[in-house]
């Protein structure tokens, strides 16, 4: 039975094909090699993968398209359009929908906008500087070896292993199975002198004619998003080059947990994703190999930090307990494969090399920070906190390391904002709002000037990323737009009561913020100022979730601070490439992370991705590393009993029951507005008693 | 602030107000009041506490007061209504509806469906929180056992969430699924997992839940009226 297709065609890259009835527009991108983006893996919620359905006739192509060549909009897509804010509403009307709702019925013709692409990430991940001691676990050894004589009984292998034992002092080694293969001919072409490559002084894993001095490794992190790969000379220490791409399990569901599910509800999940990211890591390790004019058969030992879920997942075993309590690993100890058995194509006898994980959702990137950052090594009480979807937070000295993990959720990395995106260029990443005016002036990503620096024209605004909506969240509440419970304020003025009509969002102190009905809504950039001429506007909704993604936060480093019994923290460092990019001031305004001297709040850059090549390059703090994972006290966020509380104090700016002593002393916490108590109360009812005489009405059950 | 003095009509007012503001001393006080002049504990519990939920509630659904707010608002119900719980029982006043709440099996996860608990506590519903990671035969057991109305359940984690779907055969082969109405809620729960689950109703936030909770015993109520 053949089944029935339908003719897709995409614009502006003119892909096109025929996919199978009832394919979603989001599968028949994919199928047909186009960029769409998805951040919620298909669950009509986050509305990256916005597309615009053309109707009519198109000769050229032999199409007709219409409306209705795609199944209609469900209650879920509905819901969310009704969600978004009417500077989104879409000149396009009906013809904008969700690609991953919308599924194929009838040929149809679809136009990909701008801001639905994933395009090529700016990702800003540097190897940092700290001083290691180069010591890697491999060695490469020259040796001579006797040649053999008639009735001397000893093979190649025999002989090598006298050779190393005499010239080196090697014993008790053992050879592998491509090394034995190569074993021969190299002696035979290097008339007897061969160069040997050992791991961990108890085996050869390659031998090569005469005398070779080639030897590197590849430390990576390997992110739920990004992943970053560092390309190291193992002699020098040197980082030859560095390169990163998304990950592309992002396919399969944006955060861990929709991973997990990837692989519960798929047979061939797992194997599907772990294809994926070992492809994606062949194409680093051969992209930097190329860059430093090297051979990726010349990389002999590899690092893999990452995740619990992409621990398991990069090494085969099934993530399916790490989806629900009690989050049970498949192991806790560090794991040494061969390369060739996971596929990765270094060199096939390459150990490869993942460090231990502290918990269900502590993994190998956060003993590489460990190991980067070395809390447990130092007196000042330190708070490492790597940001992320998952945030994982370590607190300690010497005496002790406590760490835990945060459900954050993907607000900073843009999703569920309303007009959030990625790092990408066009994103604004920093915003300033001025205390008495109330407007904003931004700067986006890949342009120099100040928004009020140059023409509107020239700014091109598409969006706002992680960094830019922590700044304009914290500068909304500086400025007094924002009250501390995360309210968007009506000016004095307007809550007087002279007859001001809520609905048409009169006299706000900024013609910048407005109510649509009772909730308010400030406009960021104008629509001259963006690519695609629409308004991109912070709505509640944006500013409540930034609310629950930085309490969650705030919570991990309280109830750490609690266990250990302090009430202040020495040093903050911020880990992970975001970690970079977010302003200290900013992020302590919001209540991200409990008060401290702004100047011992520092950036440190992806701690992972160092701390990997660390274990890379140094074996003793390789060996070290798993006994520190060990010793650390890991601590259940979401069962500890003072959770609830420290959360939802964490949810008002910067925190309802914690001072901020640094932050008053230089005076950026507004004065709360405090009208006499009978006042506000008189205020607060009247409102009330206006309201409940329009009973909205609410969604029937049916 | 002395309320002893304010007319009837003006002191619900105080109690919707001071419940709305989370003033728990306030409310237990006005609660007292209330019932001093001679109202009976059903009506001061429908006139001020759960007036004032439902201001609340509103708020809440249109992003006005949030999280910390609504705790505040519901543990000043409470106040109010550990007052009203012994006199509500010895009249023998039927409650509005019977909910039995918690999260599902492999989830750890408390907060949302506390709120919601709370905020259907303060719109006259008796609550049976069953708490964290419950499996299939703990819910099943509950509803039985407190014969209730409603079933709500929780999860935080796509991972978590299928196991909603094991709850409710359980409902279907222990024959309760028919006398129970299911309501499901979570992040990443949506509507159209909620019906593919056979859920009965998929609540988007906690005063939403509470109005299709009230909506549903309302029709149910007016069907054993009818019948």
């Amino acid at each position: 039975m053949s089944q029935i297709t339908h003719r897709v065609v995409f614009q502006p890259s003119g892909h096109q094909g025929d996919v199978a009835e009832g394919t979603t527009l989001l599968e028949a991108a994919r199928q047909l090699g186009v960029d769409v983006d998805s951040i919620c893996g298909g669950r009509q919620t986050c509305g990256k993968c916005k597309v615009v359905i053309q109707g009519g006739r198109f000769d050229k192509l032999g199409i007709t398209s219409s409306l209705d060549h795609v199944t209609p909009a469900g209650d879920d897509e509905a819901r969310y359009f009704a969600r978004r804010s009417p500077a989104d509403c879409p000149s396009q009307g009906d013809a904008l929908r969700l690609s991953c709702a919308a599924r194929v019925v009838g040929d149809v013709l679809v136009t990909v906008p701008p801001e639905s692409s994933r395009r090529r990430q700016v990702v800003r991940k540097d190897a940092g500087d700290r001083p290691i001691t180069i010591d890697p676990i491999l060695r490469q050894v020259f040796v001579e070896v006797e040649p053999n004589v008639l009735g001397g009984r000893k093979g190649d292998w025999e002989r090598l292993q006298e050779a190393l034992q005499r010239e080196w002092g090697l014993a008790d080694l053992s050879i592998d199975i491509h090394a034995l293969r190569r074993l021969t001919p190299a002696l035979k072409a290097g008339k007897q002198a061969v160069t040997a490559v050992i791991w961990n002084e108890r085996e050869v894993i390659d031998v090569r004619a005469g005398f070779r001095d080639a030897l590197y490794g590849l430390a990576a992190d390997v992110g739920s998003t990004t992943i970053v790969a560092h390309l190291c000379d193992l002699h020098t220490g040197a980082v030859l080059a560095t390169e990163s791409t998304m990950n592309p399990q992002v396919t399969f569901g944006e955060d861990l947990m929709s991973r997990v599910s990837y692989a519960m509800m798929h047979d061939d999940g797992l194997g599907k994703m772990q294809a994926a990211v070992i492809g994606a890591l062949n194409a680093l390790a051969t992209r930097a190999a190329a860059s430093a004019g090297i051979a990726a058969d010349d990389i002999y030992e590899a690092v893999l930090v990452g995740n619990t879920v992409m621990h398991h997942i990069l090494l085969g075993l099934d993530p399916t307990e790490l989806g629900a309590a009690p989050f049970t690993l498949a192991t806790h100890a560090p794991v040494d494969v061969k390369a060739r058995d996971l596929g990765l194509r270094i060199h096939p006898a390459a150990n490869v090399h993942l460090p231990a994980l502290e918990a269900g959702h502590v993994g190998a990137d956060n003993v590489a920070v460990l190991i980067a950052e070395a809390p447990d090594q130092q007196d000042e009480m330190m708070l490492v906190i790597d940001v992320g979807t998952n945030a994982e937070i370590l607190l300690g000295n010497r005496e002790g390391v406590w760490s835990c993990s945060s459900p954050t959720g993907p607000a900073f990395e843009g999703a569920q904002i309303t007009h959030g995106q990625r790092a990408a260029p066009g994103a604004i990443e920093r915003v300033r709002i001025d205390r008495a005016t109330g407007r904003p002036r931004f700067k986006v990503i890949g342009n120099d000037l100040w928004s009020d620096e140059q023409p509107a024209s020239s700014i091109k605004a598409t969006g706002i990323c992680g960094s830019g909506i922590i700044e304009v969240v914290a500068e909304l509440f500086m400025a007094g737009l924002l009250g501390a419970d995360g309210a968007f304020r009506h000016h004095e003025s307007a809550v007087g009561g002279h007859g001001t009509d809520p609905a048409h969002g009169l006299s706000s102190p900024s013609c910048h913020l407005r109510f649509n009905g009772r909730k308010g809504e400030y406009v960021l950039a104008t629509a001259d100022q963006t690519l695609s001429g629409r308004e991109i506007v912070v709505t509640q909704d944006d500013v409540r979730n930034v609310q629950l993604a930085k309490a969650a936060l705030y919570a991990g480093c309280k109830l750490l601070m609690r266990r250990r019994g302090i009430l202040r923290v020495d040093r903050i460092v911020l880990a992970g490439a975001f970690g970079s990019y977010i302003d200290p001031l900013h992020a302590m305004v919001l209540g991200m992370f409990p008060d401290c001297d702004l100047g011992r709040v520092v950036a440190v850059g992806n701690a992972a991705g160092d701390g990997a090549r660390i274990a890379l390059l140094n074996r003793a703090r390789r060996a070290e590393s798993a006994r520190a994972a060990r010793n650390v006290h890991y601590i259940e966020t979401a069962i500890d009993p003072h959770f609830q509380e420290e959360f939802v104090n964490a949810m008002h700016l910067p925190n309802r029951a914690d001072p901020f002593p640094h932050l008053q002393a230089i005076g950026v916490l507004p004065a709360q507005a405090c009208p006499p108590e009978e006042d506000a109360r008189a205020k607060r009812r009247r409102e009330r008693r206006e309201r409940s005489a329009d009973p909205s009405e609410v969604g029937s059950w049916q | 602030m002395d309320f002893k003095d304010l007319p009837d009509e003006e002191l619900w007012l105080q109690m919707q107000d001071d419940l709305y503001d989370g003033l728990k001393d306030e409310v237990a006080e006005q609660t007292h009041e209330a019932l001093r002049r001679g109202y009976g504990p059903t009506e001061v519990l429908a006139k001020g506490l759960v007036a004032g939920m439902d201001i609340v509630g509103v708020d809440f659904r249109d992003g006005v007061l949030f999280v910390p707010e609504v705790l505040m608002a519901a543990n000043a119900m409470k106040a109010g209504m550990e007052i009203l719980r012994p006199l509500l029982t010895q009249t023998g006043a039927p409650r509005i509806g019977t909910m039995v709440i918690g999260t599902v099996k492999g989830d750890i996860h408390d907060i949302g469906k506390n709120l919601v608990s709370m905020m259907m506590e303060g719109a006259g519903f008796e609550v049976i929180n069953l708490g964290v990671n419950n499996d299939a035969d703990k819910f099943v057991a509950a509803v039985r056992e407190h014969n209730a109305d409603i079933l709500g359940m929780s999860a935080l984690l796509t991972t978590t969430m299928p196991y909603m779907k094991v709850v409710i055969q359980a409902l279907k082969d222990e024959g309760l699924r028919d006398k129970v109405f299911v309501m499901v809620g979570g992040a990443p729960v949506s509507e159209a997992f909620a019906e593919e689950i056979e859920a009965d109703a998929y609540g988007r936030d906690a005063a939403t839940a509470v109005d299709i909770a009230k909506k549903y015993m309302a029709w149910k109520n007016e069907k054993k009226a009818l019948a």
